[in-house]
């Protein structure tokens, strides 16, 4: 019995760190521009379909293709900010949900069109290769991807702490008038923060298709679970996301033993979900950006 | 400002007028001629039907996304309970739908208090209240799909009756249903045009500009916006029961599905929210438009598969061709939602408080709504 909680902690832990990098990314927004992006999961496609045309049409493996294409995946954020989120910030809260539900929407519908609706899968040779730790198994590109996903993020942190971007960034999230008064271009910052977390939602999507399905629609669950990441960890703190996604991750994976059947499995996480947004609408970590 | 409201009142006749002769001449000369390939007689009914019955559903909508301004992304979930109340009580216990279709008005009004008093008494807003609502439609979807009583994953299909009787809500006819769906509309007009001019609809617009101000005249927040989720969850229930007497079938991934919310509010943002006839207004824009590219791009597609057309043996060049025939023939699909996405952002961008604005006033809606 104890191999199978420790391999479920194991699993947990190792899609936690993807459910961590897609959550950083909608902090960072929430935190900095105060949008919530009901599309956020959608751009999960941006990188699976990047990486599965990078590997299936020139053969380049999904994790260089996360890499080399980070200034593209950076450059989606930073046109819609440019174009279509930027017009919206002053309007009324319910039309900033709706342009991001009708990006959503697009998102989606792009893929269904252009990549047709059919699930796609990325068959990587080393895609099964296993090692063992303590009698339980940890798949290689699970244990990859979340490695890769907590450097990303520490190195986000990093950033963020460090440089003079970073710090403006910081700025803004905590006083957005204040920013503007000491001579911070807000737009620019808010381009940039947008192009970080599309950028660190389609890596995800990226270095999740070794070992994950590829279709139009799986966006949908993510944005949720990032949702209920970003709420448990406090919406708006990185630090939060980080962690709430490694718990979110291994809540889900003991819900998979203790409920098999799947469709009680997300019962009881939306359930959990709806509970978190109503007793601790704050978090486990505050709100604060860092 | 008289004179406008005259001229509105007259286009509203005449189109009222229009569509109650509607079905008398359905399969005339001059509509076969005037409307694109076959869309005349029952086709052109199944098209009007459609509108009728989300302009109902964005009106019901409207109620407490539009006039009270909660957000609610999960009416898919009220619409299931319509369904499948009313689906189940005439399957287990025989009992006819027009008495089940209340019952399910009924279980609608009973969660809608619920559901706003878990939301509310906790002081979700905006954004996390649609996030609730989301996952109440997700969670309904689940035990729908789970529970045996609901016919799980292959769902419920009303078994055909021995003769078609108005008591038993099914016809063979398309005529019924026309004028069943015509008259939700009318209702789901009359109840927001009552709310629309009522103490409880200015309250909700009150707690719509600012719940602070609005409790500190004296005005209920919460008791307010809990009836607001009532009556718009139990008037989309009504439509639940329509949908499943005129398509027969119900499966929970068609009548509790998430894209299903999302087209309500849709058709009701984009006509414009809060107001009475907005919603109705946007679906008769938006849906011939979708149907349209419907028909017109989703006719045939070549039934070839992405994977085989990219795994091909042939040169790059020819590999570009066929793909792009590909997408000539339609494509995946999809893209009839992928116009109704565009339009949304369009919308949002534009004209964020709906197309009806600006026709009464024209630049009236193009203002931006600080």
């Amino acid at each position: 019995m104890f191999s199978v909680y420790l391999q479920a902690l194991i699993s947990g832990l190792l899609i936690g760190g993807v459910f961590s990098l897609i959550s950083v990314g909608l902090t960072l927004t929430f935190g900095v521009m105060k949008i919530k992006n009901f599309a956020h999961g959608d751009f999960l496609i941006v990188g699976m379909y990047f990486a599965f045309f990078c590997y299936t049409l020139i053969g380049i493996d999904p994790y260089i293709a996360a890499l080399i294409g980070v200034p593209l995946f950076f450059g989606v954020g930073w046109m819609l900010q440019k174009f279509l989120i930027r017009p919206v910030l002053e309007a009324p809260e319910t039309i900033k949900i709706l342009i991001t539900v009708g990006i959503s929407l697009c998102l989606q519908n792009i893929a269904v069109f252009f990549f047709s609706s059919d699930y796609q899968t990325v068959q990587v040779a080393y895609a099964s290769n296993t090692i063992e730790v303590l009698g339980a198994r940890i798949s290689l590109t699970r244990l990859a991807a979340t490695l890769l996903a907590v450097v990303i993020v520490v190195g986000l942190y990093q950033f963020l702490m460090r440089t003079r971007t970073g710090r403006a960034i910081r700025a803004v999230a905590e006083d957005g008038d204040g920013a503007r008064a000491v001579g911070i271009n807000i737009d620019r910052i808010y381009m940039t923060a947008l192009g970080i977390s599309t950028a660190c939602v389609c890596i995800a999507g990226a270095m999740m298709t070794p070992f994950f399905y590829i279709a139009p629609t799986v966006g949908i669950s993510f944005t949720l679970t990032a949702f209920v990441v970003v709420v448990l960890g406090g919406l708006g703190n990185l630090k939060g996301a980080l962690f709430g996604g490694f718990i979110i991750g291994v809540v889900e994976s003991f819900g998979e033993i203790l409920m098999p059947e799947a469709a009680l499995k997300q019962v009881a996480t939306f359930t959990i979900f709806t509970l978190i947004l109503l007793f601790r609408p704050n978090g486990l970590f505050g709100t604060k950006l860092t | 400002m008289g004179l406008k409201l005259k001229t509105s009142y007259l286009v509203y006749g005449a189109v009222f007028i229009v569509l109650l002769t509607l079905p008398l001449y359905s399969e005339a000369s001059f509509i076969v001629t005037l409307m694109p390939d076959g869309l005349s007689g029952s086709a052109l009914l199944h098209v009007f039907i459609l509108i009728f019955m989300f302009g109902y559903l964005a009106s019901s909508w409207n109620i407490l996304g539009g006039f009270a301004g909660q957000l609610s992304l999960g009416h898919a979930a009220f619409f299931g309970i319509g369904a499948y109340t009313s689906s189940l009580l005439y399957v287990h216990f025989g009992l006819s739908p027009w008495i089940g279709m209340f019952a399910g008005a009924g279980v609608a009004t009973v969660v809608g208090y619920g559901l706003g008093f878990i939301s509310f008494k906790y002081g979700l807003r905006g954004p996390f209240f649609a996030l609730v609502t989301i996952a109440f439609a997700e969670i309904l979807r689940l035990l729908a799909l789970y529970f045996d009583f609901t016919g799980g994953p292959l769902g419920l299909l009303i078994p055909l009756a021995s003769e078609y009787t108005f008591w038993e809500y099914q016809f063979l006819e398309k005529e019924p249903y026309y004028y069943i769906a015509f008259g939700l509309m009318l209702l789901g007009i009359l109840v927001s045009a009552w709310v629309s001019s009522s103490k409880f609809g200015y309250c909700l617009r009150a707690i719509r500009e600012s719940e602070e101000a609005a409790e500190a005249l004296g005005i209920h927040a919460m008791f307010n916006k809990m009836h607001a989720v009532a009556l718009s969850g139990a008037l989309t229930a009504l439509a639940g029961t329509f949908y499943a007497q005129y398509t027969q079938y119900i499966v929970p991934d068609d009548v509790i599905k998430l894209a299903l919310s999302i087209e309500i509010i849709l058709f009701a943002v984009i006509g414009g929210k809060g107001m009475v006839m907005g919603p109705v207004v946007g679906t008769f824009l938006l849906v011939p438009v979708g149907e349209m590219t419907r028909v017109v791009f989703e006719g045939g597609g070549t039934g070839t598969s992405l994977v085989a057309l990219l795994n091909e043996k042939v040169p790059a060049l020819d590999k570009l061709v066929n793909y792009v025939g590909y997408l000539a023939s339609g494509g995946g699909g999809g893209l009839a939602i992928l116009l109704y996405g565009i339009i949304l952002v369009v919308c949002c961008l534009v004209l964020p408080r709906g197309v009806l604005p600006a026709f009464i006033r024209p630049g009236a809606g193009m203002e931006r709504a600080k």
